[in-house]
């Protein structure tokens, strides 16, 4: 290969590059000073994320880069998948340095590294959702968990913290090992690692030996799989959640989730789709089928444990398992536009909903069952309708943007699959049942009395911005959902209409 | 003169050259219909001989090699440390930063060596590329030089 067939573009990596600056400058900025600096830190992580957001606007306008070309030589892609599934990730990334700042001074941990981890790992979820390259998906993949694997055990002193960063670095560190095997595979039976160049491979029936290409998916599924909570690799996920601070729970439920189903949707919607006859045929047939499995599964064990659920956290950790399965449903229409929205929806409620719980949680994240929540709704109301907004915005509750969310993924799934209706039968059902255990915590809140002793905590200014910014978040997603969905549809062709194909 | 008998491993290596080359012969190259599987059977015959290797060598050792013990050849080696002793002790984790900060700079020659060999392909791009990586692992070092990893306590 020559040196101009890599066609460099540093504007279509503006997103990554800015990120990943401003780790490093919040790094230097924390090596400097003497005290650590966390406001200063705080500003710097904020002025990052929004020359992010321009650069991710200036990439959308496409007139910085012509979108459908890729670049660094089939590395990076320019698409509106890309692009919306960025967004999403550096509003995560926006709305938990606002939360950070009062976690880190009320539990006076350092501030330089929280900030530059969260930029880093930024980073590596904007790499993913922009990777044309099985590479560099890996190479986000990477660079995403080795930063969520250091924040999850952040509290360095506490045993929870300490046990849930070691559990997600064994357990995740075993998946992306099936990842990687699963990529080598895939490269030994197609011959490249670039995802349309693996399409066309399959489409022209050019595979070296198929069952190789077969068991490739299946390890990359695996891998993909526990990366985002799906059933049968869901086990880390209670404990994980429940021992990191409530604030990188947030953080590791939405952002990361968001991220690896981008890279999930390019890599089977689009590597993996070929409808012609011979392996292309049974690989995507087979893969359906699996995630079909894989998505009822998601959705009920995540439901049905969350029923028992005392702990909030666990309880909500199950339940963004469950919500992983119903973004699967969203998975079988090939579009990404459902599975986009409703992770938009998911991250913006659950970011608020982990904001209270920080908050009425305390400093150590002392009271997190839910018989800690007797009586305080009147006594906190910000924080306790807020709560209860959110929780009837994660059961799908008009009008809000769960609701919202729940239904564009069940209709574009029952319109475009008629062979996976009985899908969204599986998924309604299932939302029914969650209605009990979200609405636990209101019951508790509201008519329970209050124990004495209460105090009420002390609710910062970033996290009243992050409660008000998601409350807005939660209602124009509810109400005005039209101008979201707008941009979806912009983009909509740009990941394959493949499933259909395989189902109708 | 030099003979096979003053330096036995040269029979090893030409004889796993051999081996190589009668593989990669006698099978077709990655280009045929055949699986890709069979091109690995090189490795899976280095893997062979790499195991019987050591095994053949304990064996031989064992027949030749004069058998004298005392307790000082009996305890576990352990870099002059007196191996026994109570496990529950404060020891400096020192040597593991340093072990960490020798590998990123460990990588980094990893990484500097394919650019030299392609140095005039890549021209200045790649000078600007490398001074960029570098940078990088500088303000690494500069942060935990900053942080007292370096300072011995």
């Amino acid at each position: 290969m020559e040196f101009a067939d890599l066609n460099i573009s540093y504007s279509a990596i503006a997103p990554e590059i800015i990120t990943s600056l401003t780790g490093v400058a919040i790094m230097l900025i924390d090596a400097f000073s003497k005290q650590g600096a966390r406001r200063t830190n705080a500003l710097v992580a904020i002025i990052g994320f929004g020359l992010t957001l321009a650069a991710l606007a200036g990439l959308w306008t496409g007139t910085w880069t012509p979108f459908g070309g890729d670049y660094f030589s089939g590395m990076v892609v320019v698409d509106h998948m890309r692009l919306i599934f960025s967004f999403i990730i550096v509003i995560v990334g926006i709305l938990a340095v606002l939360l950070a700042g009062q976690f880190l001074k009320d539990e006076e941990l350092p501030a330089g590294e929280f900030f530059s981890l969260v930029m880093f790992a930024s980073a590596g979820m904007l790499m993913m959702a922009s990777a044309g390259d099985l590479v560099m998906v890996f190479l986000g993949l990477e660079t995403t968990s080795i930063a969520t694997y250091i924040l999850a055990g952040y509290r360095k002193y506490d045993v929870r913290a300490n046990e849930s960063s070691l559990k997600y670095f064994l357990l995740g560190s075993f998946a992306t090992a099936f990842l990687l095997y699963g990529i080598a595979l895939v490269y030994g039976a197609t011959g490249t690692t670039n995802i349309v160049g693996i399409q066309k491979a399959i489409a022209s029936g050019a595979i070296n030996y198929p069952p190789l290409l077969l068991i490739g998916a299946a390890m990359m599924l695996v891998g993909f799989g526990f990366k985002i909570a799906s059933a049968p690799f869901h086990l880390w996920t209670p404990d994980v959640y429940e021992g990191a601070p409530t604030l990188v729970t947030a953080f590791m439920a939405t952002g990361p989730k968001a991220a690896v189903f981008a890279a999930f949707l390019r890599v089977f919607a689009v590597g993996f789709s070929s409808p012609t006859t011979g392996v292309g045929e049974t690989l995507q047939e087979t893969w359906v089928s699996v995630l079909a499995v894989i998505a009822v599964l998601t959705m009920t064990i995540g439901n049905v444990v969350a029923l028992t659920q005392k702990n909030i956290k666990r309880m909500l950790a199950y339940s963004s398992i469950a919500h992983a399965g119903y973004a699967l449903v969203g998975f079988v229409t090939g579009d990404f536009g459902p599975v986009a929205f409703y992770l938009l929806a998911y991250a913006v409620m659950n970011i608020g909903a982990f904001a209270v719980i920080q908050m009425l949680a305390r400093p150590g994240d002392r009271k997190t069952e839910i018989s800690d929540y007797a009586g305080v709704g009147f006594e906190t109301p910000l924080l306790s309708f807020s709560l209860a907004i959110f929780l009837l915005s994660l059961a799908g509750i008009p009008p809000t943007g769960g609701f919202i969310a729940k239904f564009f993924v069940f209709r574009s799934a029952w319109e475009s699959t008629p062979g996976l209706r009985w899908l969204v039968i599986v998924a309604v059902i299932n939302s029914i049942i969650s209605i009990y255990y979200y609405l636990y915590p209101i019951i508790v809140m509201f008519f329970r009395p209050l124990p004495a002793g209460f105090s009420k905590p002390k609710v910062g200014a970033g996290v009243t911005a992050v409660l008000v910014l998601t409350l807005a978040g939660v209602f124009f997603l509810g109400l005005m959902p039209d101008r979201v969905l707008g941009a979806l549809n912009q983009g909509r062709g740009a990941a394959r209409v493949a499933i259909q194909e395989a189902f109708r | 003169m030099r003979t096979f008998y003053q330096n036995p491993e040269t029979i090893i290596v030409n004889a796993l050259l051999l081996f190589q080359q009668a593989a990669s012969t006698a099978l077709p190259g990655p280009d045929s219909a055949t699986p890709p599987v069979f091109s690995y059977l090189p490795i899976a015959l280095f893997l062979i001989v790499a195991a019987a290797f050591p095994g053949v060598a304990l064996l031989v050792l064992r027949a030749v090699r004069p058998q004298v013990y005392g307790p000082q050849k009996m305890m576990p080696y352990e870099c002059g440390l007196d191996p026994i002793r109570d496990a529950r002790e404060r020891f400096s984790v020192r040597f593991y930063i340093i072990a960490m900060l020798f590998l990123i700079f460990d990588v980094e020659t990893v990484f500097l060596l394919p650019w030299a060999i392609a140095f005039d392909r890549l021209a200045l791009f790649g000078l600007i590329e490398m001074i960029i990586f570098v940078g990088i692992l500088v303000v690494g070092y500069y942060y935990a030089w900053r942080k007292g990893a370096l300072n011995w306590v």
